[in-house]
């Protein structure tokens, strides 16, 4: 062990910052990559201060250590008959995390590099750094675990692909992921990916399926997003210092901005990964908390301690729209998403036994009136035999922000939006439709950022796909016939408590 | 039953039918820029958004591409884990050199003649290593493929590697010999004003604004790195044992193992590159001609740095492993 302590050497290793004098700094810094929202001369950033700090070697050695852990768990259990144990609920909802946030993870280490080259602060390129080799890291121990897993799931494969492809799902992770880090400059990227994204929703993402792959016997899983998480909680402490400046430059209102744009999407693509994961693919003995006692816990709380601490609001549309959607809109989600299953990769598990809806009552008073009525008819063509009637012939429409389908009604029914109708915009001749306010609002920020792009929808009706049926739009989206989802147990749950045809019911 | 029966996958479905399994080190680096050369733009954003205009005009329109980056492979064939597993051994040795030399209180052995060019040539050294940290970053965030962004990236953390070790052991020299070393003043007042450092600089920060993904690898790594590397690697390895400083010496030539496997995966991408178009012998040359005198005149100007210390190395000697540096490397690549 060397003799000297970190800290006796530590400011020698980030104090890196000089005036330049050959090229200019906007030439080296410019906008694109680094937009330090009228914050100049850059020496102005120098005082970055990083609140946790690691150098090299402590971050070899113990990344070494973590990743021995983690791969030797995977290769015992690949030897077990672990996986196919598992719940087929849960199967999808790994398979589905693995699609949406395997290779994004990688990509993150981009933003991650764009920070550790146009970061205005030398401790703050170097903490970048560690974050772009975490994120190599999570990218591929990602892909290595479903890669391991394909002879056994071969939908596994879209921990690869998903992001290849149109399907809906993964165009609104790119839609996201491109405009938190892979499209941002470096300040907003520490802000809205660090910041907002990982100190936020990773933890919920990451923590909260730790603890249900744990009670769901997924050791593999669970050993898996435990270890990523103590990467994240680590590299996401860049935010904060970058907050910091832009709070003490009097720019606060730049902050909240960032925060507020990228704390809306992030719920928006969390309520249809994580909020159907917990609340219905999640087998009901293990399920832990519900989505929403979740987001309490841990969002909720966690970003009013964060807006307080650092002299930033709630986000205008906490009270009216944030809050209210914690009640209706990953179940309109699930609704959608597993009437539309062909569209997705994973099988949708419709969650919705007896036992289910008793518990989804419970934790959400008033759930049959708005959504078990819907159940109910569903269950009555399958129990009919009228699987067909239970598959979409249209598709939705599609929010221009956020990329997912629309579902204000099932909010009007809910009592909690005042019209069923969407948002609609226009924008120099254009129409844009929007699931929400603030999803319209994020757009008004900035509609150079956004207004020449196209949704799926767009695309369907303009001719870009064809033929322009559900087929061919199936084929467009990339999904084989193979691929296609399916309901988990094959309708299990619609017979539970009923006669099935030709059996007699238990 | 869930999924409906498929043959059994081999491997990802984009890695097309293989006969040869892939190896894990393709399993998690082929495919993964999915975004590169994506139609109408890189990002799933407006098309002309400032980041998707950064992309399509200095990545994929770039003069060095060729038809398909995904067959390149690193000779090193690192993943995360191999890199860390790799570099966690070797910071265990140089944890064991450290303790080797700070056992016998090595820094107090330093005369004062040689603490003084320590101090004026070592010290600053911080400053430079983190401009080539930043350039990696570049070219790694900028590479057409994965197998490129992660090569690149794992030698912007060698040079952090290393910039730590030179920071380490300023504060050790600084407690046995002097404390005014260890200080910022110390090493960024010769950085922005000191002679020497001046063509290094500048350098390095117009380096820094060679935007276009090829220009900036091969300014980097075939231009400035190598030349760099040279002086800081082996002639100063050389001015260390001159003076007896045997760990500096020793330190030099663990960071130079760094610095080959850059080299490795540097002349093997230019070499794929060239063999699927021979023509982009020219583009690199063309770079070349700017990124190499740049290179040398950085080193030159060191120079009198080196013949300051109580056992010099002459000037020319210096220059002399730093053009050589250049010539193995584009001979190595096929570009000489
Ligand atoms: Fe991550
Ligand atoms: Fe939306």
């Amino acid at each position: 062990m060397p003799a000297l302590r970190r800290s006796d050497w530590y400011d020698l290793a980030r104090d890196l910052n000089w005036n330049l004098s050959y090229v200019t700094e906007d030439e080296a810094f410019p906008e694109v990559m680094s937009n330090n929202y009228g914050i100049t001369p850059n020496e102005k950033w120098w005082g970055w201060d990083e609140p946790y700090k690691v150098s090299y070697r402590e971050y070899v050695h113990n990344q070494h250590g973590k990743d021995a852990s983690v791969y030797s768990v995977n290769s015992v259990i690949a030897r077990s008959r672990m996986f196919e144990e598992l719940d087929p609920g849960w199967k999808s909802a790994i398979v589905a995390h693995y699609g949406a946030i395997a290779v994004p993870e990688y990509l993150a280490g981009l933003g991650e590099s764009r920070m550790g080259r146009f970061g205005r602060a030398a401790a703050w390129r170097n903490m970048a750094l560690f974050g772009t080799l975490d994120e190599t890291r999570h990218g591929q121990i990602q892909t290595y675990f479903p890669y391991t897993l394909l002879d056994k799931e071969p939908r596994m494969d879209w921990a690869h692909k998903a992001l290849h492809t149109n399907e809906w799902g993964a165009i609104a992770a790119r839609h996201l992921f491109d405009d938190m880090f892979t499209a941002n400059d470096a300040v907003s990227t520490a802000i809205q990916l660090t910041f907002t994204f990982e100190t936020g929703f990773t933890n919920l993402q990451f923590l909260g399926m730790a603890a249900d792959a744990m009670e769901v016997g997924d050791l593999d899983f669970g050993a898996l997003i435990s270890s990523i998480q103590t990467d994240e909680s680590r590299h996401a402490q860049q935010g904060e210092p970058t907050v910091k400046i832009l709070v003490e430059n009097g720019y606060a209102d730049v902050a909240q901005r960032l925060v507020d744009h990228m704390f809306w999407r992030s719920w928006h693509v969390f309520a249809l990964l994580t909020g159907l994961s917990m609340d219905y693919y999640t087998p009901l003995e293990h399920r832990s908390h519900s989505f929403k006692e979740f987001m309490q816990e841990w969002i909720v709380k966690q970003f009013l301690d964060q807006f307080r601490d650092f002299g930033l609001e709630p986000s205008w549309y906490w009270e009216s729209h944030f809050l209210p959607e914690l009640d209706w809109y990953h179940h309109a989600l699930h609704l959608g998403v597993w009437f539309w299953r062909p569209t997705v990769w994973w099988n949708p598990d419709a969650g919705v036994s007896p036992a289910e809806r008793e518990w989804l009552e419970e934790k959400y008073p008033g759930w049959n009136d708005t959504f078990g009525v819907y159940w109910d008819t569903i269950g009555d063509n399958l129990r009919r035999g009228e699987e067909t009637k239970t598959l979409p012939e249209t598709f939705p429409m599609v929010c221009n922000m956020c990329q997912i389908p629309v579902v204000t009604p099932a909010g009007f029914r809910a009592g909690k939006l005042e019209s069923p109708e969407p948002q609609i915009h226009i924008h120099e001749g254009r129409q844009y439709v929007f699931c929400s306010e603030p999803c319209k609002w994020v757009f008004q920020l900035n509609p150079a950022r956004f207004a020449g792009h196209t949704s799926v929808v767009d695309r369907f009706l303009g001719g870009e796909i064809q033929p322009p049926t559900i087929p061919g739009a199936l084929e467009w989206m990339g999904l084989s016939p193979e691929e296609m989802g399916q309901d988990a147990t094959n309708y299990a749950w619609a017979f539970e408590g009923f006669e099935a045809p030709g059996a007699a019911a238990s | 039953m869930t999924t409906m029966r498929r043959r059994k996958a081999r491997t990802w479905s984009l890695l097309g039918d293989v006969k040869r399994k892939p190896s894990a080190y393709e399993a998690v680096t082929a495919k993964f820029h999915y975004h590169f050369r994506r139609d109408p733009a890189p990002w799933e954003l407006d098309p002309e958004m400032a980041l998707n205009r950064w992309y399509l005009d200095h990545r994929e329109g770039s003069p060095f591409n060729v038809d398909d980056w995904e067959g390149y492979r690193d000779p090193a064939k690192l993943t995360y884990k191999d890199y860390v597993t790799l570099q966690h051994e070797r910071e265990l040795y140089v944890d064991g050199l450290v303790d080797r030399f700070e056992a016998v209180d090595h820094a107090a052995s330093y005369s004062d003649g040689w603490t003084a060019a320590f101090a004026s040539l070592v010290v600053p050294l911080r400053f430079p290593i983190h401009v080539l940290q930043m350039a990696s970053l570049y070219v790694g965030q900028m590479a057409p493929s994965s197998f490129i962004t992660n090569a690149a990236h794992f030698q912007a953390a060698d040079e952090m590697r290393r910039l730590q070790r030179i920071a380490y052991w300023t504060q050790v020299v600084a407690n046995a010999k002097d404390a005014s070393i260890a200080t910022t003043e110390a090493a960024r007042e010769p950085w922005e004003s000191g002679e020497a450092w001046q063509p290094l600089r500048e350098t390095l920060e117009t380096m820094l604004v060679a935007y276009d993904w090829g220009e900036a690898f091969v300014a980097l790594n075939l231009g400035v790195k190598p030349a760099f590397d040279a002086m800081t690697n082996v002639a100063l390895r050389d001015l260390a044992r001159r003076n007896e400083d045997e760990f500096i010496a020793l330190l030099c030539e663990e960071f130079d193992r760094d610095a080959a496997r850059s080299r490795a995966w540097t002349t093997a991408l230019v070499r794929y590159a060239l063999e699927r178009d021979p023509a982009l012998a020219d583009v690199v040359n063309g770079w070349l001609e700017t990124w190499a005198p740049k290179g040398i005149a950085a080193v030159e100007a060191m120079g009198p740095l080196f013949e300051q210390a109580p056992e010099p190395v002459a000037g020319e000697e210096l220059v002399e492993v730093a053009r050589e540096a250049q010539r193995e490397i584009a001979g190595a690549a096929g570009v000489a």
